[in-house]
């Protein structure tokens, strides 16, 4: 069986939720079930430029071969001004307007569409919803399409250019149960062949050091965020929320920072931001945090949470977020805010707590453990693409359709 | 590190076993941190809660949790009060000063103005309160008369005596087959076996679970909500068994409405009913006496479905009977 993965990135430089599931999935076919997976991506790291830095043409990652094509275009100032325009009310949005945001948001790589279009592949998998490479690679394959909606609820999927992404779908699978109820009530594809699949968690390898040690603060007790500290990620409300919370509460108490840095906070010595930090030291970092944060409400399913539980530890995640808040009250694992007022009562009471603490931790470890272990999660995301090949192209296409930016 | 087994992400109550007692003890820190929240609503200020707030709705789902009333409201009446001494700290030389003169000179000018703004907005903020309280009295009265969904009673499993003329009368359908309530897959499977491509939705929590969930399409999702999310005219064919049965008339009608859009010109609905004399008998399951309606006779189908070819299919015994419906 051979499966093409079409994202905008790809890379284990890429930190991103989508398109590290979508390596994941490919290298975990290659490597547990001995399938052929290939990749079809662009030549770009950051999803705001889509410069181009990484070398076009083929190569191959951990068993999987990569077609990268560069991207002839990026987001502009017009992407600003016409988002900002559609967010007020995106389901109003002409056709028009919408694909025009779909080509100002980038990557725009009509070469990788024609690639794509020609894939010898048996399946191929589209990751995420929200890009130009899925939105009109598609529409153009003759191969049966899964689509990994990774969806959030932010006003771009509201947009009526996304109804033929869901639409020409002939399989689509969830990371979630939240995920798929969002999806549902937005677009009437209830009837398209699915699952919900999620994604395994790898064993920690941490580096043997203490991490007030890695975060340079010594043997102060600190909660960790960990992801893209970026606004639309909730790390400033989170900066703002701590700090409040600690004019409060002082003391020693610390938040950690951990992941690339796109937004402006406070330089305060109580909040350490670290950047991009390798796996070893991430490792070390969340297993000696009190409690791990997630202040996003924009995720499909969050393995930063379930990697915190890998060591048992607590995690305190954003109230309005579905598929987190699904993950914390099905495991018993994690508490949640949505408002200000309940940050500082969840944290103050797990800070407080030991027990609170080593009970959440347990019970989110033992969550991990049940559902999301790659060996069977492959196994069932195997059956389905399986099943996908077997049942053909499906849904309705478009093969004449062009792409903007030809 | 404990076995690993097959995987169920589809929802239905906590996914991990109670240790401990875990889920009281949970239950209990949660009562009293509900509790530590209204403390501490009364004692912080009103302006920094309202500008953190204001900061995690920023980015807040378009429509999730966040669209409580209630916490919309709070927003209003810690947004109502508008503070006119505005914040002069400044990055550059002498900015403070500047701007604090500016404000001392027109403190009584801007003051004025956002008293009377604040008073608005008080005003409106105490209507919007009485509006809710008044919508929440009157959500606790529907409650009370609010009619309960319909147990699912008798679904039916593999080898009913009715699985053969379903599966006759759904074969070689155009598009998908759904069977709710699918239960285990047993029809899903009979059906995928004659070429028909079937899929399953079933409410029941857990019921779904003992399916192979990657391999066979079983959701566990309420049927009226489901079809609910599938486009007009997309099924070629609909199976509902042990659904309709305790609906009240109402609750029936819409489900039937939905059903005949859902359908595809030349789609096919089969309706496994049990009689009306089984749901009364002493041997029926508890369930139905807590359903909202009961089933109705073979022959109520033509009014039910005006306008469509119906065929009705008797059961062994009277106990129970098959419509199926073609327009």
């Amino acid at each position: 069986m051979r499966v093409a993965f079409v994202t905008p990135r790809y890379g284990p430089e890429v930190m991103g939720g989508a398109e590290t599931a979508a390596r994941q999935l490919a290298e975990h076919l290659v490597s547990l079930l001995g399938w052929e997976a290939e990749a079809y991506s662009t030549c770009a790291l950051d999803h705001i430029t889509w410069e181009n830095v990484l070398p076009a043409g083929d190569s191959e990652l951990n068993g999987v071969a990569v077609h990268r094509f560069p991207s002839v275009g990026g987001r502009t100032v017009g992407f600003y001004a016409l988002d900002g325009r559609l967010r007020v009310a995106p389901a109003a949005a002409t056709r028009r307007q919408a694909e025009r945001w779909v080509h100002l948001n980038g990557p725009v790589v009509p070469d990788l569409l024609d690639a794509v279009a020609e894939a010898e592949a048996d399946v191929v998998a589209f990751y995420p919803y929200l890009h130009y490479p899925v939105v009109w690679g598609i529409q153009r394959v003759d191969r049966p399409a899964i689509l990994h909606p990774a969806a959030h609820d932010e006003p771009a999927f509201y947009l009526p250019v996304f109804r033929d992404t869901y639409g020409r779908a002939d399989a689509i699978c969830y990371h979630t149960v939240a995920e798929r109820r969002l999806v549902q009530r937005v677009h009437r594809v209830a009837d398209t062949f699915q699952m919900v699949l999620g994604l395994g968690v790898a064993e920690a390898t941490p580096g043997g050091r203490a991490g007030g040690e890695v975060l340079g603060i010594g043997d102060r007790p600190y909660v960790v965020s960990v992801g893209r500290v970026d606004e639309h990620k909730g790390s400033t409300m989170l900066a703002s929320f701590f700090l409040e919370y600690k004019k409060r509460h002082p003391g020693p108490l610390a938040l950690a920072l951990v992941g690339p840095v796109s937004a402006e906070l406070p330089d305060d010595p109580d909040l350490v931001v670290t950047g991009v930090v390798d796996e070893a030291d991430k490792w070390d970092i969340v297993r000696d945090a009190m409690v791990a944060v997630s202040p996003s409400a924009l995720e499909s399913f969050s393995l930063v949470v379930l990697e915190a539980w890998v060591e048992r530890v607590p995690v305190v995640i954003n109230g309005t977020c579905d598929p987190t808040r699904e993950h914390c009250e099905r495991s018993g694992g994690g508490l949640w805010f949505s408002s200000y007022a309940e940050f500082e009562a969840v944290l103050e009471k797990l800070v407080g707590d030991a027990d609170l603490r080593r009970r959440l931790g347990e019970r989110g470890r033992a969550y991990v453990d049940r559902y999301y272990q790659w060996p069977v999660l492959i196994e069932r995301y195997a059956r389905f693409v399986e099943a996908v090949a077997a049942r053909g192209r499906t849904a309705p296409r478009r093969p004449g359709v062009l792409a903007p930016g030809r | 590190m404990t076995d690993v087994a097959e995987p169920d992400p589809e929802e239905g109550g906590p996914a991990v076993e109670d240790g401990d007692g875990d889920d009281a003890y949970l239950a209990q820190v949660m009562v009293e941190i509900d509790e530590e929240v209204r403390r501490k609503r009364a004692e912080l200020p009103a302006r920094v809660e309202r500008e953190l707030d204001a900061l995690f709705l920023e980015h807040s789902p378009m429509a999730g949790r966040g669209g409580d009333l209630g916490d919309a409201l709070r927003l209003v009446e810690t947004s109502a009060f508008i503070d006119p001494v505005v914040p002069v700290a400044s990055k550059r030389p002498a900015g403070a000063l500047i701007k604090k003169s500016l404000r001392t000179a027109n403190l009584w000018y801007v003051g004025w103005v956002a008293h009377q703004v604040s008073q608005f907005a008080a005003a409106v903020s105490r209507s919007l309160r009485l509006v809710d309280n008044r919508l929440v009295e009157l959500q606790r009265q529907l409650d009370a008369v609010a009619v309960p969904a319909a147990p699912v009673v008798d679904a039916g499993v593999a080898g009913a005596w009715w699985t053969e003329p379903a599966i006759d009368a759904l074969a070689g359908s155009t598009g998908r087959v759904l069977h709710a309530a699918c239960g285990d897959g047993w029809l899903v499977v009979a059906l995928a076996d004659k070429g028909v491509d079937a899929y399953g939705v079933d409410p029941r929590p857990g019921a779904v679970d003992g399916a192979d969930l990657s391999a066979t399409d079983l959701r566990e999702e309420d049927p009226g909500e489901h079809l609910h999310a599938v486009a007009s005219a997309a099924l070629g064919g609909i199976v509902l068994s042990g659904v309709v049965d305790g609906m009240t008339a109402g609750q029936r009608q819409q489900l039937l409405e939905r059903a005949a859009d859902r359908l595809a010109p030349e789609g096919v609905l089969v309706v496994h009913s049990v009689s009306p004399a089984v749901w009364h008998a002493d041997s029926a399951p508890a369930e139905v006496d807590l359903a909202p309606g009961r089933p109705v006779r073979p022959q109520a189908w033509t009014l039910l479905l005006p306008g469509w070819n119906v065929e009705v299919v008797p059961g062994p015994n009277a106990q129970d009977y098959l419509v199926v419906a073609r327009r």
